[in-house]
C-alpha cells in the first residue's frame, strides 16, 4: 500500500512538472518541452538507479522516486502525437530529427546518469 | 483546479503502469526482452489516439492546455500511464549486456508501434 501511495505522489508531483515546462515552452511552437522532460527524466533515472544499485534504498523510495516522479515527469504517448504532429503539420524530417534526437539522446543521458550515480553511491559507503 | 486534475489523472496512470508492469513481469521470467514497459507505452499510445480522435476530431491544438478532459485524460493518465525514463534505463541496460538484437528490436518496436498505434486510434474513432 506505501508503495501505491508512494507512486501516486510520486507521479503527482511529474506529472505537474510535465506540465509546467510544456506551458512554458508553448511559445516555440514545437514540442520542445517534451524534448526537455524526456531527457532530463531519463537523466535523472538514470542516477537514482546507479545510486541505488549500490545504496539499497526502502521498496517504497524506490518506487515513488522511480515509477512514480521520473515515469510521471516523462511520456511516450506524447512523444508518439508529436512525431505524428510534426510529421502532419510541418515536414517528414522534422518528425525524424525529433525521434533521432530524444532516443539516443534518453539512452546515453541514461548511461550518463547510471555511471555518475553509481560513483556518488559507491563514495560515500 | 488545473492541479487537482493534474494530481488525479498522473497518479492514476502511474499507479496503472505499476499494476500492469507487476502483472506483466510474470510472463517475461526467462526473457530479456522488456515487454512489461513495450505493452505500456503501446497501449498508452493507442488510448492517446482513441482520445485525441474521437474527442477533437485530430491532434489538438496548443490551446487545450486549459481543457480540464484534456488536461486529466491526454496529459495526465496517458502521459503518466507511459513512460519514457524506463525505456532509456531498460535501453541502456541491453546495451550493456551487449544485447544488440533485443536493443534494436525493442527500440524499433516500441517506436513504430506506439507511433502507429497512435495513428490507428486517432484515425479509427475520428468521426
Amino acid at each position: 500500500m506505501k508503495n501505491f501511495l508512494a507512486v501516486g505522489v510520486g507521479a503527482a508531483l511529474g506529472t505537474y512538472l510535465r506540465y509546467f515546462i510544456n506551458v512554458q515552452t508553448q511559445f516555440t511552437g514545437y514540442p520542445v518541452g517534451t524534448l526537455i522532460e524526456n531527457l532530463m527524466g531519463s537523466l535523472l533515472l538514470g542516477l537514482l538507479s546507479g545510486y541505488f544499485a549500490t545504496k539499497k534504498p526502502k521498496e517504497w523510495v524506490k518506487a515513488g522516486l522511480g515509477v512514480g516522479l521520473c515515469g510521471g515527469f516523462t511520456t511516450f504517448s506524447t512523444f508518439a502525437a508529436d512525431t505524428i504532429g510534426l510529421y502532419l503539420q510541418e515536414n517528414m524530417w522534422l518528425s525524424l530529427c525529433y525521434i533521432l534526437i530524444t532516443l539516443p539522446g534518453g539512452i546515453s543521458l541514461a548511461m550518463a546518469g547510471f555511471l555518475f550515480g553509481q560513483k556518488i553511491g559507491g563514495r560515500t559507503t | 483546479m488545473i492541479g487537482v486534475y493534474l494530481t488525479i489523472g498522473g497518479a492514476m496512470g502511474a499507479v496503472f503502469r505499476y499494476v500492469a508492469g507487476m502483472i506483466l513481469s510474470r510472463f517475461q521470467s526467462n526473457v530479456t526482452f522488456p515487454i512489461g514497459m513495450l505493452t505500456v507505452n503501446i497501449i498508452g499510445s493507442l488510448g492517446l489516439g482513441i482520445f485525441f480522435g474521437a474527442v477533437y476530431g485530430g491532434i489538438p491544438a496548443a490551446d487545450v492546455s486549459d481543457d480540464p478532459l484534456y488536461v486529466m485524460l491526454a496529459f495526465g493518465f496517458f502521459g503518466a500511464f507511459t513512460t519514457f525514463s524506463t525505456f532509456s534505463m531498460e535501453s541502456f541496460h541491453l546495451l550493456e549486456k551487449r544485447q544488440f538484437k533485443t536493443l534494436f528490436s525493442y527500440i524499433g518496436l516500441s517506436v513504430t508501434g506506439a507511433v502507429l498505434c497512435f495513428v490507428i486510434g486517432l484515425k479509427v474513432f475520428q468521426l
